[in-house]
């Protein structure tokens, strides 16, 4: 029961921690616009070179219209396939593509497993053994999960060789760089060897995810991590579930934002919208800088100060 | 094989962090090799003596050293207080959400440096890597204002803050030229140009430490006199009229600049540097509107003649008082819309920063000129004749019209009408290279400033344009279009510096001249080379 407490809780830190992010962005106050060109959302015939709506005479007439198809080709192959660093860093992409490749197959691996379960559940009558569904499921567990392993440990070695043995990323690197790869890395291996010792179809993994849905009570004779590389396994995913979101690399969901929120963020603001409203509410907070120029007292807003003169001319 | 700086090596104890030795610029290619061993003319003990210059071989500020410890450390609290308040929505709502996804998301992956001109062009000095600055920001950040931040600065990566480490931060943050390239090519969406702007905010909006060139002389004489240039509203129409005179004389086109035309369709707004610098370029856009019957004005207003925003490259506030200025004219002349001349931090300002700032009946619509006069070129109603434009001609991007306004086409299809040799740099459009002056470099000159930016920051521009023009004769004058004031003067200053007029007949100017230039039945060229008239 213990390792099921340990990956509820960690579960637990993970969604707090998501959650804690997430509402953090959504919450902030509307920032000014920011955004870089190319922007995905913009028409096909200007997307190709990066052009915008402001190149159309008289754009405030027309309405404000993005293509979320247009950012959904160009997003599924940066997310599923690195693109971005694709062009602008192929060195570097040898290493890190197959690194995410076996995060996104682990990932895969756990809604695969997930489903297993759900079907076995609920769905017992089309989840027969000979079905089509559990023959699927069977073939898709194993494939998803050998082929995660073996692209993190070789993505996650490369890493770790290109940060050591290349002078420029070593010169940036940190204990704390240094240590989330090595996690990450231990996890990969202990996985490899807890299918490697007599586990080829993830059958123990099956169990725990079942055990875990059930706190235990479905197969009340399994035990987790009756090996020791099963045993860590279980306690280093369920660590790295819930320290992923406490460092940088939870830019692998915040990169939503980063996109989303400044990169393409090409909202205009018309009269009347809510984005008007959003400045409005935001020019009336009051800052407290120092410099004699700004003039601001903690009592004056951004509306005042905004519409006054810098000290010097006084 | 020489040990990198660390991003901590920022707060040592030495007189110079960096050094730029001859023969570790990139070199120039034929026939500018001579300038290959060149390095900057060294600071003057006497000039530097009370500044803080220990940064590399150049000074933008001129911060003076503080004159006793007690000195130092209030000045070190001031920084930290001023960082807190970066991470504050009261004093930075305005990009508080941009700041924390750029510090918080960085893998240090290093693809943007590059895309950086500067670095690159430096012979890759550590300090002038995107991320060396960014990394700085950060570790103070952590250890100096998270909870925990000196016990995991071990972890994460540690850092002295001293007086050394915030008066080198300050002069850093005025050796990138916020040309946002390095945010373009991360694949996370990290922007160290961002990071970059904000630190100027700090010392700016806090200390009250920035340039003079755009402080004092720039947005705070913009507000009180009318103009970044110096010039009041007097002096500005006397220039009009002077224009006016000049462009009869030039082209014998009789032209007349309206102002203050309450009710025009169009409130025109140039980067007032046009006026006193490049004269031809107001008068062409007058030429333009005239012809084709546009209903236009200018504003004899303070600020209302000068469309530049010196804020937009340092401090909110300031940035914020101009573009009131600048909406609250228009609001009162009831104009259908503002256009912006050929000025990119202009556009950017008015057009994508402003527009979440302006509310009301101050959000008056606005234009890039290079969108109405696409309009004008391509309506069929003006004439052209492209082979009076029959010289090589390149363009180039400024950073704020394209990579952070999307505006690519629209000066490119004018020129494939009216310029026949129109040819492309590479790499172009949203991923040109900055022409070395952007946020503010080409109007900074103290010390031995312009010669840094004519050495590494346009270094890479320069480049790009001999690349250009290299299937031409030498002796064929080439025209280097940049719709950008700013651009133009950084630009005409590598011309100068690099003896390229004499060396590749290399000659710059704006789009409109162009356009002029092409028009049909216009009696003498608005272009001429040298003492040459474009057309023979």
């Amino acid at each position: 029961m213990g390792y099921y407490i340990l990956t509820y809780f960690c579960i637990a830190v993970f969604a707090a921690t998501i959650g804690r992010l997430i509402y953090r962005h959504l919450t902030l106050p509307l920032h000014v616009r920011w955004e870089i060109y190319p922007v995905m959302h913009e028409m096909a015939e200007r997307n190709v070179y990066g052009g915008s709506y402001m190149e159309k005479s008289d754009w405030w007439r027309s309405p404000y219209e993005p293509s979320r198809l247009n950012e959904f080709k160009y997003m599924v192959p940066e997310i599923l396939l690195i693109r971005g660093l694709w062009k602008e860093n192929k060195r570097l992409w040898m290493a890190s593509f197959p690194f995410h490749l076996g995060l996104y197959l682990m990932m895969a691996t756990v809604v695969l497993l997930l489903c297993h379960a759900f079907f076995i559940l609920w769905a017992g009558t089309a989840f027969a053994a000979d079905g089509i569904i559990r023959m699927i499921m069977n073939g898709l567990i194993p494939a998803a999960g050998w082929l995660g392993l073996t692209a993190g440990i070789a993505g996650g070695l490369f890493m770790l060789y290109k940060r050591l043995a290349d002078r420029e990323l070593r010169n940036y690197s940190t204990f704390a760089d240094y240590f989330n790869l090595l996690f990450i890395l231990l996890f990969f291996v202990f996985a490899l060897l807890t299918v490697l010792s007599g586990d080829p179809s993830l059958n123990g993994a099956r169990h725990y995810v079942l055990g875990l849905l059930t706190a235990g009570a479905f197969d009340p004779v399994y035990a987790p991590g009756q090996t020791i590389p099963g045993a860590f396994t279980i306690v280093l995913a369920s660590l790295l579930i819930a320290y992923i979101p406490l460092t940088h690399m939870s830019h692998m969901f915040m990169k939503y934002f980063l996109y989303h929120s400044v990169k393409w963020d090409d909202i205009p603001n018309k009269r009347g919208s809510s984005i008007e409203s959003a400045v409005i509410m935001n020019l009336k907070f009051k800052p407290t800088w120092k410099a004699k120029h700004i003039g601001a007292d903690g009592q004056k807003s951004w509306r005042d100060i905004a519409s006054s003169a810098p000290r010097e001319m006084k | 094989m020489k040990t990198l700086l660390k991003p901590s090596d920022i707060a040592d104890k030495s007189d110079r962090l960096c050094h730029v030795a001859p023969g570790e610029l990139t070199p120039l290619p034929y026939p500018y090799e001579d300038f290959n061993q060149t390095v900057l003319t060294p600071l003057k003990p006497e000039k530097i003596g009370n500044i803080e210059a220990s940064l590399d071989d150049t000074v933008a500020i001129g911060i003076p050293k503080p004159a006793n410890q007690e000195e130092e450390e209030a000045l070190v609290r001031q920084f930290l207080s001023g960082l807190k308040k970066l991470f504050e929505k009261e004093n930075n709502w305005t990009f508080l959400q941009p700041l924390l996804l750029s510090m918080e998301h960085c893998a240090k992956c290093h693809t943007c440096s590059d895309a950086c001109p500067v670095f690159e062009m430096s012979g890759r000095k550590e300090i002038y890597r995107p991320i060396f600055r960014s990394e700085v920001l950060r570790r103070v950040y952590r250890k100096y204002l998270k909870p925990g931040g000196k016990i995991t600065a071990k972890l994460t990566g540690d850092i002295d803050l001293n007086w050394k480490t915030i008066a080198r931060l300050a002069e850093l943050s005025y050796r990138c030229t916020l040309c946002r390239r390095c945010a373009m090519v991360c694949p996370i969406g990290v922007d160290n140009g961002l990071i970059n702007h904000e630190i100027r905010k700090l010392f700016s909006q806090e200390m009250g430490i920035a340039p003079k060139e755009i402080h004092d002389k720039g947005s705070v004489q913009h507000l009180k006199v009318g103009s970044s240039t110096g010039m009041n509203p007097m002096a500005a129409k006397d220039s009009a009229e002077f224009i006016q005179e000049e462009m009869e004389e030039i082209t014998g086109y009789k032209v007349d600049i309206p102002w203050d035309v309450e009710g025009a369709d169009i409130l025109l707004i140039h980067n007032a540097g046009e006026m006193l610098a490049w004269p031809e370029n107001v008068g062409a856009f007058a030429i333009i509107f005239q012809a084709a019957g546009i209903s236009w004005t200018m504003s004899s207003e303070a600020a209302g003649y000068d469309a530049v925003n010196y804020g937009l490259w340092y401090d909110d506030v300031q940035f914020a008082r101009v573009a009131v200025k600048h909406a609250d004219i228009a609001r009162r002349l009831k104009v259908k819309k503002i256009v912006i001349g050929e000025c990119g931090h202009a556009h950017k300002a008015l057009t994508v920063i402003a527009d979440r700032l302006l509310t009301d009946d101050l959000n008056i619509p606005r234009e890039s000129a290079m969108v109405t006069l696409e309009n004008i070129v391509m309506n069929g109603k003006l004439k052209f004749d492209p082979l009076k434009n029959n010289f090589p001609v390149t363009l180039h991007d400024p950073c704020n019209v394209v990579r952070a306004m999307g505006i690519v086409e629209p000066q490119r299809r004018i020129l494939r009408k009216i310029a026949p040799r129109f040819r492309e740099m590479t790499p172009h459009g949203v991923e040109n290279y900055c022409c070395g002056g952007g946020s503010g470099f080409a109007i900074m000159s103290g010390y031995n400033f312009a010669e840094w930016r004519n050495l590494v920051s346009s270094r890479k521009k320069f480049l790009q344009i001999l690349n250009a023009f290299e299937d031409e004769p030498q002796a064929v004058p080439k025209y280097v279009c940049a719709p950008c004031s700013n651009c133009k003067g950084a630009i005409r200053d590598i011309i100068n510096y690099y003896h390229a007029e004499e060396r590749s007949h290399l000659y710059y100017g704006g789009l409109v001249e162009l356009i002029v230039n092409a028009f049909e039945g216009m009696k003498k060229p608005i272009i001429s080379f040298g003492e040459k008239p474009s057309w023979e």
